[in-house]
């Protein structure tokens, strides 16, 4: 290298300045302002349930006159423990956390904790541990209870007898464990009419749905009471029952008593065409509602139970209209619909 | 006749003294080898008035304790890019070591549970997983002929999947908690007033610094680097150093898995699924040449500062997602089209 003294052309210099120039301005646009500030931690965006739950997160916060920090962890746990240091650093009032982890979130709790800034889990509640949180979750297993009781009702309306599968969800997500107790527990007091023959373990994953129902309803082609624990599996569903010759609206020959949960556009689109009967619905406005509230409690100096359940309801063919506004999917169809 | 000012001549080549001063400063921090350094320490500069607290001793300090994990495993990658390889398995290792390691000292049924060699056998536990599958790598790259991304890429697809599978045979949760206090400590604790995990990455640096500048193995990477043929030719045992090269880069990210476990207090088969790409961008940063017989640990070193200082200043912002991807991306554009330029410079000059 020694002996010669490179240059920098004019050009190079001014394409240089002008990247510098450009990166250093992007961060300037997002820079937050002053106020009563709540932070926003996310793990994903990835399914409408929690596209929207953000969207809603952010009108209420508006409502309320409160700002919003978001982050996005991306399934990363240490990211997001690291997310949570930087809030605490921002001197954030709240800290809203959806984890990916019930037990690596711990840490992040205590850390909130020694700050004297209130947590709040979304939708998911974190393992037990000393350290002090709310969580807000939809009581998935009496809200399943519900759902498949509104099927049962069906079924003895209908008569006959049932040969059932359910769908259920990754195991080690609370939220999956509690949805399949809510299923059996109703089931179990109707095995007189309704013989499970079907246990199809998903993991969340549609492919597994798709191939685990596809397989069941091969070795049963009798299936007739069809249960998911989550409705952004609906559109496998529908491909494996229309394969089977089964997608039928209520009323036609064949039709599969079916039932979902969440409330998705998908789930009130196939409500409204006349293919799912029920639908458990996570109540997301009145959730978002607790879990503000919640901040506002602790932040008077009130000590809210760790846990807080979000009823939920369950929409059917027979109270659709009327319950439809509660339901977060709707909005989401609402809006598609133009 | 007057004379049009559009044609009036100008001596391009006559500059003011200062923009020729300015200029050659330009040139010396762009031809530094530690230029990362530099344009970390200008972003920091740009971002400290849009988020002071990115300046306080708390956030100095979560930069530094943030940046070590990522440290480790990018050290051990550097090893592995000096020799024209690559390692994408790092990831699977970290996973599946955090899991290996945590069921044998959980207090929720591990192997050892309550035993006082829980924690030095479960230590031992995650550096054999690193040590086993970076030599298993190391052994098809060099015994079977297989290019290290296809093996790295298919072992970390496997241990991915190989540690969910582990993990549910150990827990019947989606993770193994209940980890001694003393071993927690590893990635979250600290030694007089600093943290234990900055001990832990400092002896490794220095190993890792040591080895490639002071000791033949060094030179012989950067000899197999630069030409594996003519390093065979030469007497270098060049099958040899490569494996050891993939076993320290599975030593490495084994070493990234203790922290990061004791860090979040749990052993979960999805930890450090996401920081491939943080990896081997802070490695390429840095300086170290993807196609090999180039680098060293200090760059590696400001790679890894660079990306993490940028992360700190994103999560500070609090910003949406899209912003960070941008923001993220157009720095990282920066700092390679900068390094492309001082290349462009460089070999202007030489020619």
């Amino acid at each position: 290298m020694s002996g010669f003294t490179p240059r920098i052309t004019r050009r190079a210099f001014t394409i240089g300045s002008l990247l510098a120039a450009g990166t250093a301005g992007l961060p300037i646009m997002v820079k937050a302002q002053e106020g009563k500030t709540v932070a926003l931690l996310f793990d994903s965006l990835v399914s409408p349930f929690w596209v929207t739950g953000i969207e809603i997160m952010r009108e209420e916060a508006a409502k309320r006159g409160w700002e919003t920090l978001e982050a996005i962890s991306n399934f990363d746990d240490n990211r997001q423990f690291e997310q949570v240091r930087a809030m605490i650093e921002r001197e954030v009032d709240g800290i809203l956390i959806i984890q990916t982890d019930a037990n690596a979130v711990i840490p992040a709790i205590r850390e909130a904790n020694a700050a004297g800034i209130p947590m709040v889990h979304f939708n998911r509640p974190p393992a037990e541990s000393d350290a002090y949180s709310v969580a807000i979750q939809a009581d998935n297993r009496a809200i399943m209870r519900e759902t498949v009781q509104f099927l049962v009702d069906e079924a003895k309306r209908i008569g006959g007898t049932y040969k059932a599968a359910i769908l259920i969800g990754d195991l080690g997500d609370v939220n999956a464990i509690q949805r399949r107790d809510g299923f059996f527990d109703i089931v179990d007091q109707n095995k007189d009419i309704i013989e499970v023959v079907s246990r199809i373990s998903t993991e969340w994953n549609a492919d597994k749905a798709f191939a685990g129902l596809t397989n069941a309803l091969q070795a049963n082609p009798d299936i007739n009471f069809l249960v998911t624990s989550s409705d952004f599996l609906h559109p496998q569903i529908e491909q494996a029952l229309k394969i089977a010759g089964k997608w039928n609206k209520r009323g036609e020959e064949g039709h599969v008593l079916f039932a979902g949960f969440d409330g998705d556009e998908g789930a009130y689109q196939r409500l409204l065409d006349g293919f799912l009967d029920a639908c458990g619905v996570q109540n997301l406005f009145l959730e978002v509602d607790m879990a503000f509230g919640a901040f506002t409690d602790l932040w008077a100096g009130e000590k809210p139970e760790k846990l807080l359940l979000d009823p939920g309801f369950v929409i059917t063919q027979d109270n659709l209209e009327e319950t439809r506004d509660a339901m977060w999917g709707f909005s989401v169809w609402k809006n598609q619909q133009g | 006749m007057p004379i049009d000012a559009a044609e009036t001549p100008v001596d391009t080549k006559v500059e003011i003294p200062k923009v020729r001063a300015f200029r050659r400063l330009l040139e010396r921090l762009i031809l530094s080898e530690y230029l990362v350094f530099y344009i970390t320490g200008v972003y920091f500069l740009i971002v400290w008035p849009i988020v002071p607290e990115i300046a306080s001793f708390s956030s100095l300090r979560n930069i530094l304790t943030d940046m070590l994990p990522l440290l480790v495993v990018a050290i051990g990658q550097t090893f592995v890019l000096i020799v024209a390889g690559i390692d994408l398995s790092v990831t699977g290792v970290i996973a599946m070591a955090s899991v290996v390691g945590a069921s044998i000292m959980t207090s929720d049924g591990g192997y050892l549970q309550g035993s006082a060699l829980a924690i030095p056998v479960g230590i031992i536990a995650f550096l054999v997983v690193g040590g086993l599958i970076g030599g298993f790598n190391g052994w098809c790259v060099t015994r079977l002929n297989m290019p290290p991304i296809i093996v790295t890429l298919t072992g970390m697809m496997f241990l991915g999947g190989a540690a969910i599978w582990f993990t549910k045979a150990h827990s019947p949760t989606s993770s193994i908690a209940g980890l001694p206090r003393a071993f927690v400590a590893i990635g979250g604790g600290t030694f007089a007033g600093v943290p234990i995990a900055l001990f832990v990455a400092i002896a490794v640096v220095v190993v890792a610094h040591f080895l490639l500048s002071q000791t033949v193995f060094g030179r012989w990477l950067y000899a197999i680097g630069i030409n594996p043929k003519a390093a065979k030719v030469s007497g270098v045992p060049v099958d040899k150093a490569i494996l050891w090269a993939f076993v320290i880069s599975g030593v490495c990210a084994a070493i990234t898995s203790m922290l990061l476990t004791g860090r979040l207090e749990t052993g979960t088969p999805v930890l450090g699924q996401r920081i491939l790409l943080d990896i081997i961008a802070a490695v390429v940063i840095g300086g170290t040449s993807l196609a090999g017989g180039k680098g060293k640990i200090i760059w590696t070193v400001g790679g890894v500062l660079f990306l993490v200082t940028i992360d700190a200043s994103l999560k500070l912002l609090g910003s949406s997602l899209f912003i960070v991807f941008a923001v993220k991306g157009g720095v990282i554009l920066l700092a390679v089209g900068l390094d492309a330029m001082r290349q462009r410079i460089l070999a202007r000059g030489s020619g």
